[in-house]
C-alpha cells in the first residue's frame, strides 16, 4: 500500500518506471495478502482461546530459526524448512506452467505419488546398480512417471475436453490408493505387517549437501545431522529451466499463447492440442521429479506418509503466490516451506494444531484470489491520489490480471 | 475371473442396491449444489470443504445438543456459512472461482482439524450415540414389497428429503420465474441485468443453496452413515459430486443418474469383503469411473455460457 501510494503520487512517463511500479506493486498486493493471511490468522487463534502471538513466535522460531523459547536450534530449523520448499519448488513449477496455457493442475501431488513410485520401483529392482548408473536412472524414471499421470490428463483435455480439474483430482486419488496398494500387501512391500516398501539401492541416494562429517560443527552440531540435500540444487535447477522453456523457446511462446487466447493461438498456427498435452506433460515431469527426489534424497522407501502429504496442494498456493515465475515460486516456496516446519514447533511449543497452516495458506489464497487490497483502495479513492491518476491502476493490477487471465480458459471453465 | 463372478451375483442382491441408492444421495445433494450455483454463473469446486466442514459441526453440535435434528440444522448453516465466504469472494470480489474455491477445501481441511485439537485434544472428536443418529425412515406397507422395498423404503430420512429435493430443484430450476432467472443470470447476465434481474443477488442465493445442500450431505454422512467425524472423510465426495454435475450435462436429474453410478462403485467398494480383490485396488474405484465416465461423456459438455465469469455492472 505504501509504496504505491507514494509512487501513484509522481507522475512519471520514462519507461523503466512504470514497470518498476508495477513489479512494486505485484510485490505489495503479494506481502499484503500474507500479511491480511496472519492477520485474520490471529483472529482465528484468539477466538478458540489460543495465544496468537506465541503461535506465531512458535511458528516463526520452527520455519527460520528466530525468536525460539523451547530451546530449538536455528540450524536444524532452517534446514528443515529447506528440506520441505525443495519439493514445493518442484511441484509449484509443476503448477505453474500450465497456469501459463490456462490449464489448472491441481494433480501435482498425484504425479509427486508416482514419481516416488516409480523412483523406488526402479532403486529397489536395479538396487546394485553403481550411482552414476542408477541416479539419473530413478529421477528419470520418477519424470516419466509424473509425465504419464498428467500426460491422461493432457490428452482427456485435448481430445474429449474433460475438465482437468476433475481428471487431476480423480488421478490425485487413483495415485494414492496405488500407493498404498504396493506398499500395503502388493509388490513393492518389504514384508508382512510392514507398510513401507523395501528400501532403494545405496547408489540412487541423492548426496546430501553437507558433509557427513562429525568435526565439522555448524550451529552448534557436527554437519552430519543436517538433512538438507542436493535435491535442492535440482529444485533450483527446475525453476531455472522453467524460466528459459517459458521465455525462451518456442515451446514456451506457444505455451503463453495458448494461455492468452486459444482463438488467437489458433489463427497463429499453434496447435493448440498438441501444447494442452506437452504442457501437461513437462509439468507432469516436475512433479514427478519432485516425489523422485524426495524418495532419492530423503526416504529412501516409499511409506505411509505420502498417503497423506499435500505438497502438490501447497504448490497450488505457491505457484499463485509466486505470480507464476521462477523467482516468485523459490520466494513463496521459502514461504510455504518455513509454515509447514514451524506447524511442527508450534503444536509442541504453543499447543496450537500445525493445520493453522493449511487455514492461513487458505487464507493467503482467498485473498490474493480476490485482491482485496486492490477493492481497499476502490473504497478510498482520495488518499493519496494525485488528480488523474486512474489510469495508473492499469499497471496496478496488469501482473495480476496476467496471471488471473492465464487462469482463464478461452473455452470456459466448468 | 471369480471376482467378476463375485460382482455379478451382487448385482442381484437388494441390500447392494439399497447401499447404491444412500451413496448416491450422499453425492446427489453437493451436486445438486453444484447445479444451481453454476447454472447461476458461479463456478463451485468448494462443495468437498463445505460437506466436510457441515460433517464436522454435525457431530461437534450432535455431541453437544442430542439432537440429530438441530444438528442437521446445524450442518446446514456450517455448510452455508462457507459457501457465503465463496459468494462474497467470487462475487463481490469477482476473484476467480477456482482458486476461491481451492481455498474453501484447503481452509475446511485445515480449520476441521484445528478445532478437533483445540476443544477435543487428540484427533477424537467422540461417537454419536445411536440413538441420536439422523434415523432410518421405514414406510409403512411399501417397505414389506420385495426387493423394492428394501431399496426404496427403507432408507434413511435423508435420503427421502434428497429425491424431494431432486423433484423440488428440478422444478424450480426449469418450470418457475425464479429458475428462468437463475439461468439468465448464467447465461447472460448483462441481457438479465437489463431486464432488471438482480444478478448478484441470484448468484448469492444460488451460491448460498449449494451449501446449505452440501451441509446437509456432510451431516449425512457424519451422523447418518457414519457416527463420528474423521478428518478428511469426506475423502472426495464432493469432487466426484462435481463430476456428477458435468456428467449430468448441468441439470438434477442428469446428475441424479451420475451419482447413481458412482454411488453403485461405492456400493462395490463397500461390500468387498465377498470380492477376493485388495481393498486398496477397490478403493480406486469410484476415482476410476469417474475418469472413465468423464472421458467417455458423447459430445463436449457445455457448462453455461457465463458459468465462471465474474459480472461486472455497467461494464459492457
Amino acid at each position: 500500500m505504501a509504496a504505491s501510494t507514494t509512487s501513484a503520487g509522481r507522475r512519471a512517463p520514462a519507461p523503466l518506471i512504470p514497470s518498476i511500479r508495477r513489479a512494486v506493486r505485484a510485490l505489495a498486493v503479494r506481502l499484503g495478502s500474507v500479511v491480511f493471511a496472519f492477520l485474520l490468522g490471529a483472529v482465528i487463534v484468539a477466538a478458540t482461546g489460543g495465544n496468537p502471538v506465541a503461535a506465531y513466535q512458535a511458528l516463526i522460531c520452527g520455519g527460520f530459526g528466530l525468536l525460539c523459547t523451547g530451546g530449538e536450534n536455528a540450524g536444524l530449523q532452517i534446514s528443515n524448512t529447506v528440506v520441505f520448499l525443495t519439493p514445493l519448488i518442484m511441484t509449484g513449477v509443476a503448477v505453474a506452467l500450465p497456469f501459463r496455457a490456462g490449464l489448472f493442475n491441481i494433480g501435482a501431488e498425484g504425479q509427486l505419488i508416482v514419481g516416488a513410485i516409480a523412483c523406488t520401483a526402479v532403486g529397489v529392482h536395479f538396487a546394485t546398480l553403481p550411482t552414476a548408473v542408477l541416479l539419473p536412472l530413478v529421477l528419470i524414471a520418477g519424470m516419466a512417471a509424473g509425465a504419464c499421470w498428467a500426460g491422461v490428463v493432457g490428452v482427456l483435455k485435448a481430445t474429449t475436453g474433460a475438465h482437468e480439474v476433475v481428471t487431476t483430482i480423480m488421478l490425485n486419488y487413483v495415485a494414492q490408493w496405488l500407493l498404498r496398494y504396493l506398499i500395503i500387501g502388493g509388490p513393492l512391500q518389504l514384508k508382512n505387517g510392514f507398510s513401507v516398501s523395501s528400501p532403494i539401492g545405496a547408489g540412487a541416494h541423492l548426496p546430501r549437501l553437507l558433509p557427513n562429517s562429525n568435526t565439522l560443527i555448524i550451529f552448534g552440531l557436527p554437519a552430519s545431522v543436517y538433512r538438507i540435500h542436493t535435491g535442492l540444487l535440482v529444485a533450483l535447477a527446475a525453476a531455472a529451466i522453467y524460466a528459459f522453456v517459458l521465455w525462451r523457446t518456442a515451446f514456451g511462446y506457444e505455451v503463453r499463447a495458448v494461455g492468452q487466447s486459444q482463438k488467437a493461438a489458433r489463427y497463429a498456427g499453434v496447435s493448440v492440442r498438441r501444447t494442452i498435452i506437452l504442457t501437461m506433460l513437462v509439468s507432469g515431469a516436475f512433479a514427478g521429479l519432485a516425489g523422485a527426489v524426495q524418495i532419492a534424497a530423503v526416504d529412501h522407501n516409499l511409506t505411509d506418509k505420502y498417503f497423506a502429504d499435500t505438497t502438490g496442494f501447497d504448490a497450488i498456493a505457491v505457484a499463485l503466490l509466486g505470480l507464476g515465475t521462477a523467482a516468485g515460486i523459490v520466494l513463496a516456496a521459502i514461504l510455504f516451506g518455513a509454515l509447514h516446519a514451524g506447524g511442527a514447533v508450534m503444536q509442541a511449543d504453543a499447543g496450537i494444531s500445525g493445520n493453522l497452516v493449511y487455514v492461513l495458506q487458505a487464507l493467503i489464497l482467498f485473498s490474493i484470489a480476490a485482491n482485496f487490497l486492490r477493492s481497499l483502495k476502490l473504497r478510498l479513492p482520495a488518499i493519496g491520489r494525485a488528480t488523474g491518476t486512474p489510469a495508473a491502476e492499469v499497471p496496478a493490477t496488469a501482473a495480476v490480471a496476467e496471471v488471473r487471465a492465464a487462469l482463464h480458459d478461452d473455452e470456459g471453465i466448468a | 475371473m471369480t471376482a467378476l463372478g463375485d460382482i455379478g451375483h451382487l448385482l442381484f442382491t437388494a441390500d447392494l442396491w439399497h447401499a447404491t441408492l444412500a451413496a448416491a444421495v450422499l453425492l446427489l445433494l453437493p451436486a445438486l449444489g453444484g447445479v444451481v450455483s453454476e447454472r447461476s454463473g458461479v463456478v463451485n469446486i468448494a462443495m468437498e470443504g463445505m460437506m466436510l466442514t457441515g460433517a464436522f459441526f454435525a457431530v461437534a453440535a450432535d455431541l453437544i445438543v442430542h439432537n440429530p435434528w438441530l444438528a442437521a440444522l446445524v450442518a446446514i448453516l456450517a455448510g452455508g456459512v462457507m459457501a457465503l465466504v465463496h459468494a462474497v469472494v467470487a462475487i463481490r470480489f469477482r476473484a476467480d472461482q477456482i482458486v476461491s474455491g481451492i481455498a474453501i477445501n484447503i481452509f475446511a481441511t485445515g480449520i476441521t482439524v484445528f478445532l478437533i485439537n483445540r476443544f477435543y485434544g487428540l484427533q477424537d472428536v467422540g461417537h454419536v450415540p445411536p440413538a441420536e443418529l439422523l434415523p432410518n425412515l421405514q414406510i409403512p406397507l411399501l417397505d414389506q414389497i420385495p426387493f423394492v422395498g428394501r431399496v426404496l423404503f427403507q432408507q434413511n430420512v435423508v435420503v427421502y428429503v434428497a429425491l424431494i429435493l431432486l423433484v423440488v430443484i428440478h422444478v424450480l430450476l426449469f418450470r418457475t420465474r425464479l429458475g428462468l432467472r437463475i439461468r439468465a443470470v448464467g447465461e447472460h447476465p448483462e441481457a438479465a441485468d437489463t431486464a432488471g434481474i438482480h444478478v448478484y443477488r441470484i448468484r448469492y442465493g444460488a451460491v448460498i443453496s449449494s451449501g446449505l445442500l452440501s451441509g446437509l450431505s456432510g451431516a449425512f454422512l457424519a451422523i447418518g452413515i457414519s457416527n463420528t467425524f474423521v478428518p478428511n472423510m469426506t475423502d472426495g465426495r464432493g469432487y466426484i459430486a462435481l463430476a456428477a454435475m458435468i456428467f449430468g450435462k448441468w441439470t438434477p436429474f442428469g446428475a441424479f443418474i451420475a451419482c447413481l453410478i458412482f454411488g453403485l462403485g461405492q456400493a462395490i467398494y463397500d461390500n468387498n469383503s465377498i470380492i477376493h480383490v485388495s481393498q486398496y485396488l477397490l478403493s480406486m474405484l469410484p476415482y476410476i469411473l469417474t475418469l472413465v465416465v468423464l472421458a467417455g461423456l458423447v459430445g463436449r459438455a457445455q457448462p453455461p455460457a457465463a458459468d465462471g465469469i465474474p459480472y461486472t455492472p455497467g461494464i459492457e
